[in-house]
């Protein structure tokens, strides 16, 4: 094991600082639902006092955001994220993964299946899903539910066209100023804001390409503690960004971004690989988040004007915490709309990928206390800066009545604001 | 098997709610002083009814019972060294009643000082004690360890806030005790008994609380010295004056080193103590208090440098250095005896002075930091904890820094408490008469010792 998974042991003090910031806590209660707890967890596991497997954990480990607000608040910057993937990884080293958990890395380890799902979901969609009437954002839910009929969830819009790579795909070597990668999301559902973002650069001269053979980064399979599957896909996305001709490569996802930025390094030291590490690290230094390009590298400042839009923003886990991105999108977002912060912008909407399968009924709650917070600013829009943030606010906002308040990406608006 | 039938019953009584899983009892096996006791069964009772029917089940069978808070203490007391059940109070978080006109308010005992500060402040409201956890530690905490802060100097600790309390004795009775009332002298004072009880006289549910309005006004000065004793000097010439500071916080030369370093604060080098004032009121008051300040320390020795923050974000900066030094102490060495003593304010320097002698004994690096405006310093033994010869050097020089402190007539705890880590001490500290004392109230409440057994050397 690697040292560096001990000194991140070693650093929790048990203070028990990560209880006041925890939305899970928040809502649980316990101690083995925090950091702390999931870190002494941890130590026991690795000195071989107690085993289990996921099945048997109890939610202990697994009942975790991975929203590192906790590694925000600590003192000695104990990186509990880290500890809990290795700990999830460690967990199925020794045991096995949950039979829907392996059927799920099977498919996002393959493009074409991926793509065969989106098709077939696309084909079947007016038959299993229906469009909900005056969304905040355009959205769908099932048509009909067997068991439980009245937690009708709120879904994405199911697309039956092209998703965005197939749209905009050109060969892995064409010279551009910046590569798009989009991320599943965005990709197969809200294609719209991938459009938004090719709006964006066409209007500022930007030349872009948008690599066909990019696989999923691997975040969600990584998260649910499955290393071995996560890094093929990893070496994949690092080879093809070792190779691409462009100055940055942007990935419009947050989570994606985040996971291949800070991530493929944890997950090469977790499996001990320093070259693969090292490649990581390099690799790295091309990728970036999309508002943070545009603000930096871009003069969309200047050009953009104010829309009659009352915006309020909500700061994504993997855009104001990981990729330290919440200054850029808020100086873009003042410039384009009528904005007023929310209180607890930084806290998480409850999603965590996974988390919100595994745990619908908590994420609710998680949502909701968010949903209170926005409705105070009084804002028509809210605008979210990560498509899983946005699928979940969504959904909240429906189940709560405020359906007046639509939710918008960062880019989206940004693109409208270049045409007013 | 009696120990089955306990088990059985506080199942039934909780279901889910009573936890005996290994990886569950684990969660519940530690506090901040990082020891670990495991407990044989954890308890999250979310009434005074179940805190009552638990401590029925564990009296008629003998089991020791620990009630326990946010697990944020320094000196074990939540820790169940004897086995038995952690009692943990974590879910009763709840607002009971707030009375905005009479300045009161009534929380289960699970609830952080946080989280009743972020409540009462869209109403003016406060309420004082501000445990440098208070971020992280429950009220119920706060009542067992009778807990101060930085604002003790002016608004004293957490004693001085508590109206009535509801505890369940360890039979399971449960009672009202104090009242609302501004005067109320009928009877002995069973509140102050058994707030820093640390529970082991009754289990705390619910606190009748009195809170204050917050000041309209906060000016942070920052005053750095040349040398220690001459800052020792001053924090007690300042009292002297008549100015009562809300805080008045004191860090050494090495903790100043530590956080620049951390931090990259721009401190100077030749800097071997510095205080941080804090000065709240009226705006007219602030301002008048904050002249009378800066014109004593303009006449004090030893003064390099001092600065006055024009806003809140510069009070802000010139807190970090204060803030930081915890964390920040890991770079010196990975283990440290950390231990807050207390010496009347006439001795400040003289302690500083015996500490300062200690480590050159010892040949251990001593930090010291804390809330000099009450006599209270955070004394820190740093040692590398893979070296057993620092190890027995650090336990060897604490125990001369109690002695010093008992010598000088102060205390081996201002705010942590007792608990397990300072028992050996407490009987040195108040005698063996006090002692005794405290064994027959002990056993007053709690016959058969099962209330946190093992704690506070009773």
């Amino acid at each position: 094991m690697d040292k560096r998974i001990l000194q991140a042991v070693e650093a929790c003090v048990k203070c028990g600082i990560c209880r006041g910031v925890c939305p899970v806590f928040r809502e649980e209660k316990q101690e083995p639902f925090v950091a702390r707890g999931h870190i002494a967890l941890f130590a026991e596991l690795i000195k071989g006092n107690i085993d289990f497997r996921e099945e048997t954990s109890k939610d202990y480990l697994y009942k975790c955001l991975l929203c590192t607000t906790c590694v925000e608040a600590c003192p000695n910057d104990a990186p509990t994220d880290m500890i809990v993937e290795f700990a999830r990884y460690h967990v199925i080293k020794h045991h096995s993964l949950p039979l829907y958990k392996r059927v799920m890395a099977r498919v996002m380890k393959s493009r074409t299946l991926m793509d065969l799902a989106h098709r077939t979901s696309g084909l079947l969609s007016g038959l299993l899903f229906e469009r909900i009437e005056n969304a905040p954002r355009e959205a769908t839910r099932v048509r009909f539910t067997a068991a439980d009929s009245d937690k009708m969830e709120v879904l994405p819009p199911v697309k039956s066209g092209r998703s965005f790579i197939q749209k905009y795909k050109t060969g892995s070597l064409e010279r551009a100023t910046v590569a798009i990668f989009p991320g599943c999301l965005i990709n197969y559902t809200y294609t719209d804001v991938g459009d938004a973002f090719v709006k964006i650069l066409k209007r500022l001269g930007i030349s872009f390409m948008v690599p066909q053979d990019q696989p999923c980064c691997g975040a969600p399979i990584f998260a649910s503690g499955n290393l071995k599957d996560a890094e093929q896909l990893a070496k994949r996305n690092i080879e093809l960004v070792e190779k691409l001709n462009v100055e940055k490569v942007v990935v419009l996802e947050p989570t994606c971004a985040s996971f291949m930025i800070h991530e493929y390094e944890r997950l090469f030291m977790y499996l001990e690989q320093p070259e693969w590490e090292k490649r990581a690290r390099k690799a790295a230094e091309k990728i970036i988040d999309p508002v943070k390009y545009l603000f930096h590298f871009t003069q969309i400042k200047s050009k953009l004007n104010q829309t009659r839009l009352k915006t309020t923003y909500h700061d994504a886990c993997h855009l104001k915490r990981t990729q330290k991105v919440y200054m850029e999108p808020r100086e873009l977002i003042r410039a384009a709309s009528n904005f007023t912060e929310m209180k607890g912008a930084d806290v998480c909407c409850g999603n965590g990928g996974t988390f919100s399968v595994d745990y619908p009924e908590l994420s609710k709650k998680i949502a909701s206390r968010k949903v209170k917070n926005i409705v105070k600013t009084d804002a028509d829009h809210l605008i979210v800066g990560c498509s899983a943030c946005m699928m979940q606010l969504t959904a909240a906002l429906h189940r709560e009545g405020f359906d007046g308040i639509k939710t918008m990406h960062t880019l989206e608006l940004l693109a409208m604001a270049l045409e007013v | 098997m009696s120990a089955k039938a306990a088990l059985s019953r506080l199942k039934r009584l909780l279901g889910s709610r009573c936890l005996t899983d290994k990886l569950s009892r684990v969660q519940y096996s530690y506090d901040a002083t990082q020891l670990q006791y495991e407990p044989d069964v954890v308890v999250l009772p979310e009434s005074t009814k179940e805190v009552s029917e638990v401590l029925k089940i564990a009296s008629k069978y003998r089991i020791p019972v620990v009630p326990r808070g946010w697990g944020s203490g320094f000196t074990g007391g939540c820790l169940n060294v004897r086995g038995g059940i952690a009692l943990s109070l974590e879910r009763m978080d709840a607002i009971v009643s707030f009375d905005q006109e009479n300045m009161l308010v009534r929380v289960q005992a699970g609830i952080a000082n946080y989280r009743l500060q972020e409540f009462l402040r869209p109403f003016g409201l406060m309420f004082p004690p501000d445990p440098s956890s208070w971020k992280f530690s429950s009220i119920g905490g706060n009542i067992a360890e009778n807990a101060g802060g930085p604002r003790a100097v002016k608004y004293g600790v957490t004693k001085n806030w508590v109206k009535a309390l509801q505890i369940v004795l360890a039979d399971g009775t449960v009672m009202e005790i104090g009242s609302a009332n501004v005067k109320d002298v009928a009877g002995y004072d069973l509140v102050d008994l058994i707030v820093g009880s640390e529970g082991t006289l009754a289990v705390v549910t619910e606190a009748l609380l009195r809170l204050h309005p917050l000041p309209e006004c906060v000016k942070t000065i920052q005053v750095i010295f040349n040398d220690i004793q001459k800052a020792a000097e001053t924090v007690f010439t300042i009292m002297k004056n008549r100015i009562i500071p809300t805080a008045l916080e004191f860090v050494d030369r090495a903790a100043i080193n530590a956080t620049r370093e951390a931090l990259q604060l721009d401190l100077p080098t030749d800097a071997d103590a510095m205080l941080i004032i804090d000065i709240d009121g009226s705006k007219a008051q602030v301002e008048e208090e904050t002249k009378k300040l800066v014109k004593l320390i303009k006449g004090s020795d030893g003064v390099v440098d001092f600065k006055v923050a024009k806003d809140s974000s510069e009070a802000e900066e010139l807190w970090l250095a204060r803030r930081s030094i915890s964390p920040t102490l890991k770079r010196i060495a990975d283990g440290k005896i950390n231990e807050d003593i207390v010496v009347p304010l006439s001795k400040i320097a003289t302690m500083i002075k015996k500490t300062q002698e200690i480590s050159r004994r010892y040949r251990l690096p001593i930090i010291n930091f804390g809330h000099a405006g009450d006599g209270n310093i955070h004394v820190n033994i740093m040692y590398h904890k893979d070296n057993n010869d620092e190890k027995r050097r650090a336990i060897q020089a604490m125990d001369d820094v109690f002695k010093s402190v008992l010598q000088l007539g102060g205390s081996i705890t201002g705010e942590h408490g007792v608990g397990i880590t300072k028992k050996d001490y407490i009987e040195m500290q108040v005698g063996t008469p006090a002692m005794e004392l405290m064994r027959r109230i002990k056993k007053a409440f709690d016959p058969d010792n099962i209330l946190n057994p093992g704690k506070m050397g009773l």
